[in-house]
Parts: C-alpha cells; structure tokens; sequence
C-alpha cells in the first residue's frame, strides 16, 4: 500500500497509508494530512486513486505544489518521488502489492530531481489581509505609534537658520545650505548637508548623519536615533528642539 | 557617478530568476527576484526591471507614461513617478501570468533607485534591499515586507529569531500577485563619499550586515565591491541567486577628468552643476 510521510527537514511529522480514500492535504485541520504553515492554503492539493494509479491534484494553490523540484497542476505519483509544498515535503513509498489497486504509472519522461531550497513564496492573500489587519489593530491599541496622527515640529534654540520653526511634513527633512535642505543654515561657513531626518510609515523620525555628527541630548549619533518630543538636537552649531504637535 | 554589478545563480539553483538594469542615462538601478515555477520567475523578474525602465524613461519626472496609483504625500515628483513605474510593473506582470498557465502564480520582488544630484529616490517591495554605507556605517534605507520581518518590527519576535526563522521567505508584497500593490518610496539625501547597494536576500540571508559593511569599505571600486558581495554569498553557501548593484554616486569612473587634484575637483564640480 502507498504511504506519505510528512517530513520538515530531516524529522518525520507524520506517516500515513493511502487507501482508496483520497487524501487531502491543506492547512486547516480538516484535511487528512495538515501542513500548519502560512505558505500552504487551507486547502491545498490532494492524494487519490484514479484508473488504478496513484494521483495527486494541486487546488491551484498560490504556492504550489511541487512534484522532485517541477511544479505541476496533476501528475501520477510513484515511490521515491518528493512532493514539495512550502517547506514541507511528502515522500511517495511503499508498495502497490498488498491493496492490489494502486499501480505505480510508469512515466514516459523522468522528472527532473531538483529540490525546491529557499523559494520564496507568497503569503496567501486572505491569510496576508488577516495578518496585516491584525497588527495594524494591536498598533493602534498598543504605544507602538505615539506620533501617529501628530505633526512633527523642529524648534531653533540656537543658531541662524531661515525660520525660527518647521514643520516636517516631507518623509526627508535636510538641515544644511544645500537647495534640497528645510531647515536652510545661513552661517557663512554652515555645510551643504550636516544631518538628516527620516520620517517612517509609523510616523516615527529618526536623525542621522549627513556630513556632520549631530548630538542628540548632548549624546553623539553615530548611527540613526529615534526622536522623542522634547529632544535637543545640536549640529553645525544650531540647536533645535524637537516636538509632535496635535 | 560609478557603479558594478554581477547576478550569479549560485551553487544550488539551476536557473537565475533574479534580473538587474541600470540606465547610466536615468541614473537609475533596479533589482528583482523572481518567484514562479519552471521558468516564470526569470519572466517575473526581467518584466518587472524592463517595465520600470520603460516607464521611467523620458525626460525625468515628466515621463510620457500615464502616472499609475495614487500619489505619495511628502516625496518628490520623482519618487513618485518611481513608485508609479514599479505600480506599472506589477500590472506588467499580472497581465502576463494571467496570458498562460504555465505563468499562473509567477511574481517578483523589486529594488530601485534612482539618482538626481543630491536626491536619491528610493523604491521596494518584497525583500530585496536597499543599503547606504556612509562614515563607514551601513544603513538598511528599505524594510522587508516579509512575515519574520514584520513580526519583528512588530516585537512579536527578536531579530535574532527572525534571522534563524524558518519562514524568513515568505513575503507579505510582491509583484504580479494581486491589481494593486502597496510600494514603499522615500527621498534620501546622498552626500560625498556614500555607497549604495542594491541586492536581493541571496545576498542577504548568506552574508551578515557586518561582512556586507567591511567589503563596501574596503573594495576599491564598485565592481570589486559587487564581485566580493556575490563571491562571500556563494562561499557561504550560495542556495540562492545572488545579485549586487554597487553604486558609487559622487566617485569619478577611471579615466573621467583624470587629472586630479584642483583643476579635476574644479571640472568635476562644474558638471555636478550642469
């Protein structure tokens, strides 16, 4: 009787005999052989009989099913193959002599073994929406975005610049004399680009160098640092504060 | 402005389903991974770099190409007209496998930049990756759009699970797979002296940050920067294609105003003008 063994890596999860019962293989836990892994579909593929011949049928998975390293959509099976699904495989073994119903089908070509390492694959869709939805919930619950809605301000302290405030509205802000720079420095001697600040999807802003090493709270950045409302940014001889305003 | 690249299969794979272009023209690099069976990935993957180029072609943001998706609050016309492009190669692709059985399924990855004087644009989905070394240090400039990437992020996991994690390959966005797709695109800032690489994760999931940084200090032009990148990924292992774009923006091509010293630095800085 065929057997399917259910292998992740080198350890066996699970042997199964294949009767005249078909078998099929997904991600939710009704399926007669469960794959727990966000890159197989809840339902997957399945294992059957057909005219005597073991057969196995991809659902049109998202990620594929892989028969020795092709993917394929249907195809017979026979010892020694290695279907591939995600990371898991199933090897194909035993014997059609005891049931006397599964025939191995001889294949006119040789599949060509090449195991499938590192693909990378796509998360389903639904299973990526739930995912994605999920964080974004717990984000706006949690402090994980505490400048979410707010603007973020730079205030000058110190130093001769061409505002005394900005509101940093661009993904980029540049502090320098460059033509690309915000906050534009007006010393004679002030460098084209001395830092910069990144805002992120999250609405966080981070400093880094541009030319110049700026301090942040009289600490040195060497590389990029968070920003905080309230913190004192020193560089190219100005000081800035740095607010989310509502 | 000087730059190497090298795309490698590795020492696993039998094909190459990564693609690369560069428009010296433009100024322009870009980065796919392809994922698909039999060969549809390299499909993906070259649809998606020739696309981009196609549509960013013309004269710089005001390309002829209608602009695709919606427009991004807070970056430059550029960047946008970048994201639109990357909009345009994910529809490119979707088109395609949607054509034939054989492509059904198929998507890539993309990684793009673009270069104007001081502004860099900078593009991405899927987990190839945008790097910056400056002062020595290197900086990631895009985030992967991976699930451990994301859950890292999100604090549901250390890096150092992520990076030992068995599903460090599996994307969250990619191009090809549905109408629409979220692009991420910023403004950087590029001063003397930066480097910028481009890469797909055959690079990264072979080589550490910290091996990735040493080899853009030390090489001493970008070609031998991007050949030393592929060969410490295939030396590692090399279970992936592998592909580098080292740009060098403000550094001059051997032989470009060859006569150093006050007089080059002088030509050189009326051509950053013009």
């Amino acid at each position: 009787m065929p057997k399917l063994v259910l292998k992740f890596g080198d350890s066996v999860l699970k042997e199964l005999q294949v009767g005249r019962k078909e078998v099929s293989i997904g991600r939710s836990p009704n399926n007669g052989l469960v794959i727990d892994n966000p890159a197989v579909s809840n339902r997957h593929a399945r294992v059957f009989s057909q005219d005597e011949h073991l057969m196995l049928e991809d659902f049109g998975s998202l990620n594929g099913t892989f028969v020795n390293g092709q993917r394929v959509k249907s195809t017979s099976l026979n010892p020694g193959d290695a279907v591939t699904i995600g990371k898991h495989t199933i090897l194909v073994e035993g014997t059609h002599e005891l049931d006397g119903f599964a025939v191995w089908t001889p294949r006119t070509k040789p599949l060509p073994v090449a195991p499938q390492i590192n693909e990378t694959i796509m998360l389903d869709t639904k299973e990526r929406r739930e995912f994605v939805q999920k964080l974004a919930a717990e984000g706006e619950r949690s402090q994980l975005a505490p400048g979410r809605q707010k603007l973020a301000t730079l205030v000058v302290i110190k130093g001769k610049t061409d505002q005394r405030e900005y509101t940093l509205t661009d993904k980029l802000t540049v502090i320098g004399k460059s033509s690309m720079a915000t906050v534009k420095l007006l010393g004679w001697f002030a460098p084209k680009a001395a830092a910069q600040i990144n805002r992120r999807d999250d609405n966080s802003h981070y400093i880094g160098a541009a030319g110049r090493l700026p301090k942040v709270n009289g600490k040195p950045v060497k590389r990029p640092v968070k920003l905080e409302t309230g913190d004192v940014i020193e560089v190219a001889g100005i000081k800035l504060e740095f607010h989310y305003r509502d | 402005m000087e730059f190497g690249a090298r795309s490698e299969v590795g020492r696993i794979r039998r094909n190459n389903e990564d693609s690369f272009a560069v428009s010296r023209e433009m100024n322009l690099f870009v980065v796919s991974d392809g994922m698909g069976g039999q060969a549809s990935g390299e499909i993906a993957s070259r649809l998606a770099v020739d696309t981009v180029l196609a549509h960013c072609s013309g004269s710089g943001s005001n390309s002829t190409s209608p602009f695709v998706g919606e427009r991004i609050a807070g970056v430059s016309d550029s960047s946008n007209r970048l994201a639109s492009a990357i909009r345009s190669a994910n529809l490119a692709i979707q088109q395609a496998a949607h054509e034939s059985a054989a492509k059904q399924g198929m998507g890539a990855t993309i990684v793009a930049v673009r270069c104007e004087a001081e502004r860099m644009s900078v593009a991405n989905v899927g987990d190839s990756r945008a790097y910056r070394l400056r002062d020595n240090q290197l900086e990631q400039l895009t985030r992967d759009h991976s699930l451990v990437a994301e859950q890292v992020r999100h604090g549901d996991m250390t890096e150092e699970e992520g990076s030992a994690s068995e599903l460090q390959n599996v994307l969250l966005r990619g191009l090809g797979i549905e109408a629409e797709v979220e692009v991420d695109v910023t403004d950087e800032l590029l001063i003397e002296g930066d480097v910028i690489l481009l890469c797909t994760d055959g690079l990264t999931h072979e080589v550490p940050d910290g091996q990735i940084e040493s080899i853009l200090r030390s090489a001493s032009d970008a070609q031998q920067a991007a050949d030393q990148l592929v060969d410490a990924a295939n030396q590692a292992g090399g279970r992936d294609n592998i592909t580098a774009i080292v740009v060098r923006p403000f550094s001059q091509r051997p032989g470009a105003f060859s006569g150093a010293g006050r007089l080059g630095k002088w030509l050189r800085s009326l051509a950053n003008q013009s």
